[in-house]
């Protein structure tokens, strides 16, 4: 389940110069974080909701990604609506359902499914590639943006080191289920071979990439243009990002 | 233990950048101060792959099985530069998984890496004159397991702090007290093994190749590019 294997759709939202895009979506996300109010809410899910279709994402994919940390929203649900505010709106047995409490939970679902549907959108539409080198492009410190290549790089790679480490210790009788010190000691080890795996890999990723013309004076080049279309998009999103702020603080 | 979007005020996401972009901005200083900053970059890189693989590994804490956290160990073996790998790994944890969030992404990594750059103070402390000598072993597993430990209890105790004072506007102050210590206790199991696995991994480390542990502290371990043992790469 790749982050951009729809990147290569063809969608306004695709065509529009990533620098822009992640200027415009980060602040149409944060702008959501703004909104307390219950009546922003429809107006919210509905920008959302047409910037994903606008952008031709297939909706199993968007909602595949809604899913996982939706667990965490759930928790909150069970006990928020029970134990904040003092309206209480049905009581079950000792617990009373509570106006305040349900209402907190509300928003916070919708805030979060707002957002997570903006950031999808945003990753969603573009290589991870050309997202880094955009924010390189916006002015994100040279370090930061090599390392966040790298490991992108290599995530995967030590994920199947992992995955291969770990099926070499259950054919050895390893039960990763039984708790104890033993079995903490071997996943220690688990972890620390990774480290030493990989600190080797390093220095020979290192060397390859001296060879090649590492460590110079860093320059961006990046393949951006932005066009009318392209500045009217961010001011367009900038505004709708405004427009919200400004609604929450009247 | 990350924060989701939608759940913190925008003001709080907005303090996390900042806090963020600040210890980013100090440690990318202290790091560019190194002799040759760009040659720890491949190692820092695949840390921070490392560190985001192994955070997947459950490990059984009864009644439950937990993910590690692991930011002491990231400050212990990265120093400097557990804070920009701890970022990149947080991006991309959101971004990938929809573990934590965008708009939360400077909270979260204020929240793991503060602890992760106290542990790396604390475990820098085994280099100190007097303490070296005596020290050995014992010492580091110690101070590997103090960071651990603290990395993963600071960071419960900010969560707490922030999830109970922030989201729910209308609880009142004692069960806000009373949420937040609760929230921090379930925690203290979690922050001993953390604090166990993280002396393990050091003292493993220290076992198979020290000078993994010694490069933040300047060269004294081997050259760094020098593979230990050219044979056994692969």
């Amino acid at each position: 389940m790749r982050l951009d294997q729809h990147a290569g759709i063809d969608s306004p939202v695709h065509r529009w110069d990533p620098r822009l895009k992640l200027v415009a979506l980060m602040a149409l996300a944060l702008s959501f974080a703004f909104v307390q109010d219950p009546r922003l809410l429809p107006a919210m899910l509905g920008v959302s909701f047409t910037l994903c279709a606008v952008s031709r994402l297939p909706a199993g994919f968007v909602a595949r990604r809604l899913r996982y940390p939706g667990f965490f929203i759930l928790m909150l649900a069970a006990v928020l609506p029970f134990f904040s505010g003092e309206t209480v709106l049905l009581q079950l047995g000792p617990l009373g359902l509570r106006e305040e409490g349900s209402l907190e939970m509300v928003m916070i679902a919708g805030r979060f499914i707002s957002i997570i549907t903006v950031a999808v959108v945003l990753f969603g539409t573009a290589p991870v590639f050309t997202n880094i080198k955009a924010l390189r492009a916006l002015g994100l410190p040279p370090l930061l943006g090599d390392m966040a290549l790298f490991s992108y790089r290599y995530i995967e790679e030590i994920g199947t080191d992992l995955r291969r480490m770990q099926r070499a210790a259950r054919l050895r009788g390893f039960r990763a289920a039984r708790p104890g010190y033993r079995n903490l000691k071997t996943l220690a080890s688990l972890v620390g071979s990774l480290l030493v795996r990989s600190y080797e890999k390093s220095h020979r990723v290192y060397h390859a990439m001296l060879l090649r013309g590492y460590g110079g004076p860093e320059r961006v080049r990046h393949p951006f243009r932005a066009g009318f279309a392209d500045a009217a998009a961010l001011v367009g999103v900038l505004g709708v990002a405004a427009a919200f702020v400004v609604a929450e603080a009247i | 233990m990350h924060l989701p979007d939608g759940i913190v005020p925008a003001t709080v996401c907005a303090a996390g950048f900042a806090t963020a972009g600040l210890a980013t901005w100090y440690s990318l200083r202290r790091i560019g101060r190194q002799e040759d900053p760009q040659a720890q970059v491949p190692k820092a890189s695949l840390f921070t792959a490392v560190f985001f693989v192994a955070s997947l590994v459950h490990v059984p804490v009864p009644p439950v099985s937990v993910h590690l956290i692991l930011n002491g160990l990231l400050g212990v073996v990265l120093g400097w530069y557990a804070f920009p790998a701890i970022l990149v790994g947080l991006f991309f944890q959101a971004v990938m998984f929809g573990h934590g969030g965008l708009t939360t992404l400077g909270v979260n990594a204020t929240m793991l890496g503060v602890p992760a750059l106290l542990a790396a103070l604390l475990f820098r402390s085994r280099g100190l004159p007097g303490l070296e000598a005596r020290g050995g072993r014992k010492l580091t597993g110690l101070l590997a397991f103090l960071g651990g430990s603290l990395g993963v209890g600071l960071t419960a105790l900010i969560l707490a702090v922030l999830l109970f004072t922030t989201v729910p506007a209308s609880l009142d102050a004692t069960a806000e007290r009373a949420a937040i210590a609760a929230l921090v206790l379930a925690h203290v199991p979690l922050a001993l093994v953390e604090g166990v696995f993280t002396a393990l991994v050091v003292l493993f480390l220290l076992r198979v190749d020290p000078g993994l542990l010694e490069n933040h502290r300047g060269p004294p371990g081997r050259e760094p590019g020098e593979p230990r043992e050219l044979a056994k790469t692969g």
